[in-house]
């Protein structure tokens, strides 16, 4: 009994023990988590419930020159799906909410497929708790269509983002750009967030991930993001990018939205001034386009067609090479790429035959300049003393007869097959005398002991050809001045492309008249005329011409106080051009007589529409093989000596004719009403009806101009 | 037996143990608000809490009228307790039984209220384990195999709903019962060995379906377990942990507030506590726990005899199973198992049955010198 009673003691006590010892446990292991591990543990739970939602800013304004809105944001309703609770959804049960989904979007006149959503709750571009849009820019109805159900489309987002509205349609389209998703490269190279790396939302449960919305850095670009794809939208992106913003918000097991916890509202992107006048840019457009819808169709005394499959107007401030208005047909809708390109759009972009609209061709396109070039041989020629005493005045007979020619062809005619009997500088710049540079070319190459083998190149260079102006956009052309040293090249790398390796006086002669090899962008004659009208001072080409930031973005930037300056761009000079005695002088007689001496080129289309104060320019007539000739001028006024001179336009139109009879009475057309300071204000697209009506007028009088003749 | 406000220092009205009845309604009562802080985001918050509010009430009641009546008269009737509650526990298994929340058919469903007969059973194989060997001072071969068929005829129609959890409880209750009932060490030990054997086999059998094995083996082999036994374990842990020391205030706690963790008002309902009132409010619960456990023991110590002792060990080992498994499963150093927590977990059949436990307790201790 009293054993029984001990060993019935000791093993109570034994129970006890056990009991004592699970409690231990239990508060050491609740001491472990609550204790110990709590900060993992406590990431573990925000990330859980936790949703970091980015929100893209509004990117900042474009403004012309005075202020004026060329390129501004509206508000778009964008359907998106948050793929967080859709995850955790049977396989079927989603596919039937999105065919659902879809279903809904489509009686609602929103065009969205099955497919597409699938693609995009798929898509790995996206990190796993962001949203993918699936409908953009929809109605305000299907907004409230779909939030008052919103228990019916579970995952389904309503959301406002900012979109880019274009007050004056596709103005300025080629100099604005087009803003798109960032696709991956773009992403990469921006550094912004690899979705792929972290794509583990598969599974139903998301605390695997160890990061936390706090933790992980915050990244300005994600996937969906809108980025410039051209124009000064890539150029000026950092300045017109937004701070994007955060809402932080948190959701139930269900991912139901239950509160928002924190809000990082986005700040709108600073605003960018364009060089550009609007008015300037919206008149030369309208007469640029109706000056090709004229000639198109039409055919040159040989009987090539005027194709004229696009035009490019520059007019540049030469005082200190900032951009006025930068013209290149044909155009698009900037308005219509908003919500991405479409396939077949970027087909029909891409088509030759549709003149390819993307390219700027003001900096893009590559034309022979014909006789605009003769500027720089006139220049080489005085400048290396060839132009002087007997070698500067010839007797022009129509006719050149090259020195040292065996064989072959050894004659070379004026255009027109013009004699213009005694010829001097200037007056060879004035009626355009192609024999006073075929013997200048001759001499120079036959001398080349002494004058060197590329003193006319050397003066297109010094000019800023063959090279980039600099202009601060993305797809300039370099263009190109072709020399002995670089055919030699091209034929010894690849001799199976070229015919000969060689360079002789008739290559020589070729590129005094701007034909041969010899390729400029408009941008780049326009830019070399301004550093001869200013003086000798090459700039490089702005198009910005300050960046500010609005206090109030929906605000006028005019209005005091709105505005803060953010930075201004600064004048660049590339080089100066010298000019020795009267070299400039005697070159000035020639071009300003261009316009103003009975003979001179563009004399009767400038009397025609005549400018305020007298312009000097040059026109150009390329010829190109198989095809009509491209016309060419390009002009600077006030061209009065004391006086600075303010504007450089350049006017290049291919498979278009001749320079006097095309380019030149375009160029006077914009001109008259700017030097007059009468030009007519841009009309924005919510006025079309005036627009209308000055449309036709410029359209009427290109057809005039077209009707009527003049030498080249 | 004698009437209110007795002079005899024998009365039981003179031995009640106020300190387990304190610790029981303090339970209780946490039990109680944190059943409404686990529920109080849903819609019917208000009946669950209001019926745990009736059964607490009636448990308590019941509770009472054990206290009252001597433990050595129930344990008389102890073939009859036990037999009435192998039949309900078997009738559930016929087309009279509904499935519960762990798909396991243990309930009965009349109207509102739900019944689980396997709670009564492990009080009624308390009962009967205590009144058969408490009725002989020595344990023989023959007696020891009695004890062993008591427990193992509930256990298996448990098993056969099949409620693996439950049905361990049984073994847990056997253990503590039969090492202080006095079974020899040899017997003890070979019992042991079989039982080990025995789960080793189990596990490597077919007799348990995948998802049981799986909540089993949770915390020891958390790849290779389901993805929905897993979230219920880091859940539950995310919870518990995020709490802290102080936790995140009542009704603020995210996990549980935004419905992450799983069966939070039941069998979960620990993370509540643990992320609500964090180390403090758990940590308290686990202390009033270990109060209450520890009276429990000092009664089994105090009783007058082998019965009294044996049916405060077995409502202790009953609870402390309870307990330990519970806590243990939501601090993911458990297998995952539908055993509610006493007092605690909403559920009418567990609330009634702890009270009537720890009224049987009270019993013990009040008829000590009766």
């Amino acid at each position: 009994m009293q054993m029984d009673t001990n060993s019935s003691q000791i093993r109570l006590s034994a129970v006890g023990v056990v009991a004592i010892s699970l409690f231990l446990t239990l508060f050491l292991r609740l001491w472990f988590l609550q204790g110990i591990d709590r900060k993992q543990f406590e990431a573990v739970s925000e990330s859980n419930r936790l949703r970091v939602i980015h929100e893209e800013a509004p990117r900042g304004r474009i403004l012309d020159r005075n202020g004026k809105v060329l390129v501004d944001n509206k508000t778009s309703v964008v359907v998106s799906l948050d793929r967080e609770p859709l995850r955790k959804m049977e396989e079927e049960d989603r596919h039937e909410l999105f065919v659902r989904i879809a279903d809904t979007l489509n009686s609602l006149a929103v065009p969205v497929k099955v497919n597409l959503i699938e693609k995009r709750f798929n898509d790995t571009r996206y990190a796993p708790q962001d949203s993918v849009p699936i409908a953009e820019n929809v109605d305000d109805t299907v907004e409230i269509y779909l939030t008052e159900r919103a228990d019916k489309f579970p995952g389904v987002i309503v959301d406002r983002k900012a979109i880019r509205t274009y007050p004056y349609g596709s103005t300025a389209v080629h100099l604005l750009g087009y803003v798109g998703q960032i696709n991956d490269r773009e992403l990469a190279a921006r550094g912004g967030s690899d979705a792929t790396a972290d794509k583990d939302g598969s599974t139903t449960s998301s605390t695997t991930t160890t990061s936390t919305p706090g933790a992980s850095p915050r990244l300005d670009y994600r996937p969906g993001d809108t980025i410039g794809k051209s124009g000064v939208e890539q150029a000026n992106e950092d300045d017109l990018r937004g701070i994007p913003g955060q809402r932080t918000i948190e959701v139930n097991a269900r991912g139901d939205l239950v509160d928002v916890v924190k809000v990082d509202p986005p700040k709108q992107g600073n605003d960018v001034w364009l060089t550009v006048d609007v008015d300037l840019q919206a008149h030369a457009e309208r007469l640029l386009e109706s000056k090709l819808f004229a000639l198109r169709g039409g055919r040159d005394k040989q009987g090539n067609r005027l194709n004229v499959p696009q035009g490019s107007v520059v007019i540049e401030d030469p005082s200190n090479g900032q951009i006025r208005a930068m013209v290149s047909y044909p155009d698009y809708d900037p308005a219509s790429l908003v919500n991405g390109i479409s396939q077949d759009r970027w087909e029909a972009f891409n088509d030759p035959n549709s003149g390819l609209p993307l390219v700027n061709w003001a900096i893009g396109g590559t034309y022979a300049p014909g006789s605009t070039f003769k500027l720089f041989g006139a220049y080489a020629g005085l400048h290396n003393g060839f132009l002087t005493g007997a070698n500067a005045v010839i007797n022009d007979n129509g006719v050149y007869k090259i020195e040292n020619c065996k064989g072959g062809k050894c004659t070379r005619q004026n255009a027109g097959r013009n004699r213009y009997g005694r010829v001097n500088l200037p007056r060879s710049l004035t009626v355009s005398s192609d024999v006073y540079y075929y013997r200048l070319a001759d001499k120079l190459w036959n001398l080349r002991g002494q004058y060197g083998e590329t003193p006319i190149q050397d003066a297109a260079v010094a000019f800023g050809l063959g090279a980039k102006t600099g202009i601060p956009l993305v797809g300039e052309n370099v263009g190109r001045i072709p020399t002995p040293t670089a055919r030699r090249e091209a034929y010894e790398a690849r001799p199976e492309l070229f015919e000969t390796g060689g360079w002789g006086s008739g290559d020589n002669i070729n590129m005094s008249i701007g034909q041969g090899d010899v390729l400029v962008t408009p941008l780049q004659i326009v830019n070399a005329y301004s550093a001869f009208a200013n003086g000798g001072t090459l700039y490089q080409p702005q198009v910005v011409t300050k960046v500010t930031r609005s206090e109030d973005p929906t605000a006028d930037v005019t209005e005091d106080g709105n505005t803060e300056l953010v930075r201004t761009v600064e004048t660049k000079v590339r080089a100066t051009v010298p000019f020795e005695g009267d070299h400039w002088g005697e070159i000035f007689q020639g071009l300003l007589g261009v316009t103003q001496v009975k003979g001179g080129t563009a004399y009767a289309s400038w009397h025609e529409t005549p400018t305020a104060w007298p312009m000097a320019g040059k026109t150009g007539t390329a010829q190109v093989k198989g095809k009509a000739d491209t016309a060419l001028f390009v002009a600077w006024g006030p061209a009065v000596p004391g006086i600075p001179p303010e504007y450089t336009i350049g006017v290049v139109i291919p498979e278009a004719g001749f320079g006097g009879t095309v380019s030149a009475p375009l160029a006077f057309r914009i001109m008259q009403p700017l030097s007059e300071g009468q030009l007519p204000p841009a009309c924005p697209v919510a006025d079309t009806t005036a627009c209308d009506l000055a449309a036709m007028a410029a359209f009427e009088a290109a057809k005039a101009d077209a009707a009527r003749g003049s030498r080249d | 037996m004698s009437a209110f406000r007795s002079r005899d220092l024998s009365s039981p009205w003179r031995h009640v143990d106020y300190v387990l009845l304190g610790v029981t309604l303090l339970v209780a009562t946490f039990g109680l608000v944190m059943v409404f802080g686990a529920s109080r985001h849903f819609s019917a918050a208000g009946s669950f809490v209001g019926k745990q509010a009736v059964f607490m009430v009636l448990g308590l009641a019941i509770m009472v009228g054990l206290a009252l009546i001597d433990y050595r008269r129930i344990a008389d009737w102890w073939l009859a307790i036990y037999g009435g509650s192998l039949i309900l526990l078997a009738g559930v298994l016929t087309p009279l039984g509904s499935l519960g929340d762990w798909g396991t058919k243990g309930w009965y469903v009349v109207g509102p209220v739900a019944f689980q007969p396997v709670e009564i059973a492990k009080l009624a194989t308390v009962v009967a384990v205590a009144g058969y060997l408490g009725a002989s001072r020595r344990v023989d071969l023959l007696r020891l195999g009695g004890a062993l068929f008591l427990l193992a005829l509930p256990m298996g129609l448990t098993l056969l709903q099949p409620d693996l959890g439950s049905s361990l409880v049984f073994i847990l209750m056997g253990v503590g019962m039969l090492v202080v009932g006095g079974v020899s060490l040899r017997y003890l030990v070979i019992l042991a060995l079989v039982g080990f054997l025995g789960v080793f086999g189990i596990l490597r059998s077919d007799t348990l379906d995948q998802y049981q094995k799986d909540r089993l083996t949770a915390s020891f082999n958390p790849e290779g377990v389901s993805a929905k036994a897993r979230y219920n374990v880091e859940q539950a842990q995310i919870a518990i942990s995020s709490g802290g020391l102080t936790g995140y205030g009542f009704g603020k706690g995210p996990s549980t507030r935004l419905g992450y963790v799983p069966a939070q008002r039941t069998d979960f309902i620990f993370t509540v506590a643990g992320e609500e009132f964090g180390f403090l409010g758990a940590g308290s619960l686990l202390a009033l726990y270990s109060v209450m456990t520890w009276r429990i023991w000092r009664v089994a110590q105090l009783a007058r005899d082998k019965t009294g002792t044996l049916l405060s060990v077995g409502v202790m080992s009953m609870l402390l199973f309870h307990i330990f498994e519970n806590v243990g499963m939501n601090l993911g150093i458990m297998p995952i198992t539908g055993i509610p927590l006493p007092l605690v977990s909403q559920g009418g059949s567990s609330v009634v049955a702890s009270c009537a436990a720890l009224g049987l307790v009270q019993s013990v201790h009040m008829h000590r010198y009766a």
